[in-house]
């Protein structure tokens, strides 16, 4: 008679699937828009998130050996798409230190303080972002990071002048390439392209883009007559890499379409009060802020049973209006240039809630 | 649902074949949902094939007959492919298969009381994997069934014993098909097959071309996981929504199993009793993978021993059913019972279980329109009273979550553990 003491639970089959295949995706559909942008300023930004990963490496080797008790979380690889996609946001001559600086607290207050990877309410490469403004803003702030002339590589790649001259041939010339605004944001085409990719291959739902793109071309429409500036590449950074990303945003199809439009809303509020460069990074903390709600209002309706559709749609209101209302505080805060208290206020909740839950080790 | 890998062609085109029988049978008195049956016989008393050995109690019971002939050596716990001990008449089998002088049936004279009486004196439960009494269930009690729904969607895995039976005994099933709807008197009975088995048409096209069968069509569905679960099948056949612990019956339905009445045409034209079943064995470790038809109460065991297979568990997963909702067998001496569809043999597997990223995969697998992930986060967090919020008690553990997770995190750990946490807070609540 054979005994076997621990229990075991179905099911004894498997999906071939892991969390390193979901972050070698997120990696692949990255690629192209890193490679392009060396053809903008050659090795400058291939160096920031060459030092983007190995610090958010070494920080999540060490942070999460120590804190989490885990030595094997690199395997993952989620520290590197993290530090890929904060270099992202960043601009090409960003001083080493600093990147290195972003990249590690992204790690360690993005993700590792929260328990880990998937355990962290907000999306880890914005608050490393966020952490960079708010002890470097001199740096953060300054143009010489954007531009220097000695590194540009090419100005434009015409590589669809074959169409013959004319609008169409110049406008598919510029979302192919433009080198200008933040590392990612040089190849509108190469990121529509990843986030394609990733929508084949089901890392990402077409709920969140759709419901951010519509919302916020909407009310860009609505709006025309404001003269609003905004980077269409940014949008689609954000829209595709940051929003959907897994662990911050909502995880059901109807949360997901909400949750999408919130983002639109927040930054559609924020740009229209005058945040010209900050709008996509808010707006999704802000509303990676509300995904229990959103969860919690748009759960799906179970098997059989009925809906209370007068509670959800209060329920959808309200939140809506929280939401609203917390975005004109940030604002506020904004224009007043106080947002470094909500870092700090965030650095001691994040250390607080580690130090006090048992079930974050 | 969700679309899950098939591995069915193992054993897909194999012909129902014996294992030869085995020299000792456990017979648990608990092989369907209720009460044990209770005993008849005597150790040491030597019985017949097809004796009845142990009698159905009053409450939701079945009856319980030797497979083979032979002297009872002990009726004592033993354990079940989980390890749950129940007491089991233990039956030496002396190789003469000698047996009980079976009565002739005159099938198409009988009443639809003398029918549920030879379903109930047979002990049949369903065969499914739910073992609930079958004559408890076409029992109507005045009731009225519109729709009778038979299912031949097998949409585990690996398991092909339902689409042998429905290719190998086709005119067993419709005629039994019939006999049961004696009783149920249904308007139009489905039968259900799965669009990877669509071959089966060709099978059944000369049956539903006769009259007599002509109240009988057949619904090919997709090829999705879980199809075959009750609410899933009504929904696809009917298009209701039934919650789960609503009886079909009470909706004018009626689900069974197809070797559920291939057991009922067993018992009411051959007068055999439930004795034996049709299973799969297969998986990536076994030796001679095929559909089966084996003794009930045959020891695991006695499979890896025609498997010529070690009778150990260190190198290998046993799974008794099938791999999504089948039992880990911790016992090998546990015996094949009447709901057990397939004996499969994996490799032994240590599974690294990763924190939830909430991908959402399982939200959007769940054929509840549950929130797994959240039940997961609570159980994991103690928050159990907030499991009710979430109706974990609509789940039907079809670990669809679980296999699609790229996570691999405890899902189904956290839904059984956690009911057993919520139900004993709600009672004590109450």
């Amino acid at each position: 008679m054979q005994t076997d003491s621990k229990t075991i639970y179905t099911p004894f089959v498997r999906a071939k699937d892991s969390v390193w295949e979901v972050m070698s995706d997120v990696l692949l559909a990255l690629i192209p828009c890193a490679v392009i942008s060396y053809f903008a300023y050659g090795e400058a930004p291939l160096f920031v998130m060459f030092v983007a990963v190995i610090s958010a490496m070494v920080g999540e080797f060490i942070f999460a050996g120590i804190f989490l008790k885990k030595w094997n979380t690199l395997l993952d690889g989620s520290a590197i798409v993290t530090a890929i996609l904060l270099a992202f946001t960043l601009a090409p001559f960003t001083p080493w230190y600093v990147v290195a600086f972003g990249s590690a607290m992204a790690v360690i207050f993005g993700k590792i303080l929260w328990g880990g990877l998937g355990r962290n309410m907000f999306n880890p490469a914005l608050v490393g972002r966020e952490f960079m403004t708010v002890f470097f803003p001199l740096v953060m702030t300054s143009r010489t990071i954007w531009y220097n002339k000695d590194y540009v590589n090419f100005q434009d790649l015409n590589i669809f002048n074959f169409l013959g001259n004319g609008g169409f041939t110049e406008y598919m010339n510029s979302i192919f390439f433009k080198p200008s605004g933040a590392i990612g944001e040089y190849s509108v085409l190469l990121l529509v392209l990843g986030g394609l990719y990733l929508l084949l291959r089901r890392r990402i739902s077409w709920h969140i883009p759709f419901g951010l793109l519509v919302t916020f071309f909407i009310l860009l429409q609505i709006f025309a007559f404001k003269d609003i500036k905004f980077s269409l590449g940014g949008i689609l950074l954000g829209t595709l890499f940051m929003a959907t990303d897994m662990p911050s945003s909502a995880s059901t199809k109807m949360g997901k379409l909400y949750y999408g439009a919130m983002i639109g809303l927040v930054a559609m509020l924020c740009l229209l009060n005058d945040v010209k460069y900050e709008y996509m990074s808010y707006s999704i903390l802000l509303v990676n802020g509300f995904v229990i709600p959103i969860n919690w209002v748009f759960k799906p309706k179970v098997w059989g049973e009925n809906i209370n559709l007068k509670e959800r749609v209060g329920a959808g209101v309200l939140l809506t209006i929280g939401i609203v209302a917390t975005t004109y505080a940030l604002v506020y805060l904004h224009h007043f240039d106080l947002v470094r208290y909500l870092i700090f206020a965030y650095i001691l909740i994040v250390i607080g809630r580690f130090s006090f839950s048992k079930q974050l080790h | 649902m969700m679309h899950i890998f098939s591995m069915k062609s193992k054993t897909k085109q194999m012909s129902i074949s014996d294992i030869p029988d085995a020299p000792v049978l456990y017979l648990p008195l608990l092989q369907h949902i209720g009460q044990a049956a209770k005993p008849i016989v005597e150790v040491g008393e030597y019985v017949l094939k097809y004796q009845l050995i142990a009698e159905e109690t009053r409450n939701l019971s079945a009856n319980i007959h030797a497979p083979v002939s032979g002297t009872i050596k002990a009726i004592e716990l033993h354990p079940l492919a989980d390890g749950t001990l129940v007491e089991t008449i233990v039956l030496q089998n002396d190789f003469r298969n000698e047996e009980i002088t079976r009565p002739a049936i005159e099938v198409d004279n009988l009443t639809s009381d003398e029918i549920l009486a030879i379903i109930k004196g047979a002990g049949i439960v369903g065969e499914g994997g739910a073992q609930f009494p079958t004559f408890v269930k076409y029992n109507l009690l005045g009731k009225k069934i519109d729709t009778f729904i038979v299912n031949g969607t097998e949409c585990e895995p690996y398991l092909t014993a339902d689409y042998a039976l429905m290719r190998d005994k086709t005119e067993e099933l419709f005629r039994g098909i019939l006999l049961i709807n004696k009783v149920l008197q249904a308007r139009e009975i489905v039968l259900s097959i799965e669009k990877q088995n669509k071959e089966l048409l060709d099978i059944f096209s000369p049956f539903l071309s006769q009259s007599e069968y002509k109240n009988i069509r057949v619904a090919i569905l997709p090829n999705q996981y879980p199809q075959g679960g009750e609410l899933q099948l009504i929904k696809s056949v009917t298009g209701k929504e039934l919650a789960r612990g609503v009886l079909p019956k009470d909706e004018g339905l009626m689900v069974s199993n197809v070797g559920t009445i291939h057991a009922v045409y067993n018992a009411l034209v051959e007068s055999k009793p439930l004795t034996e079943r049709i299973i799969t064995v297969s998986g990536e470790q076994s030796k001679k993978s095929g559909n089966y038809q084996v003794k009930i109460g045959t020891p695991i065991s006695h499979v890896l021993e025609y498997q010529n297979l070690t009778n150990t568990l260190d190198d290998k997963q046993l799974v008794l059913g099938g791999p999504m909702m089948g039992k880990n067998v911790v016992e090998t001496s546990a015996p094949i019972i009447k709901g057990s569809s397939g004996v499969l043999f994996f490799k032994k597997k240590e599974i690294k279980r990763n924190n939830c990223i909430s991908c959402g995969y399982c939200v959007d697998v769940c054929p509840m329109k549950l929130m797994p992930l959240v039940f997961a986060e609570n159980y994991r967090t103690g928050k159990i009273a907030s499991l009710e919020k979430y109706s974990l008690n609509s789940c039907i553990e079809c670990a669809a979550c679980e296999y699609i997770c790229p996570s691999d995190v405890p899902l189904m750990e956290s839904i059984k553990e956690g009911k057993i946490k919520l139900n004993a807070l709600l009672t004590h609540a109450n």
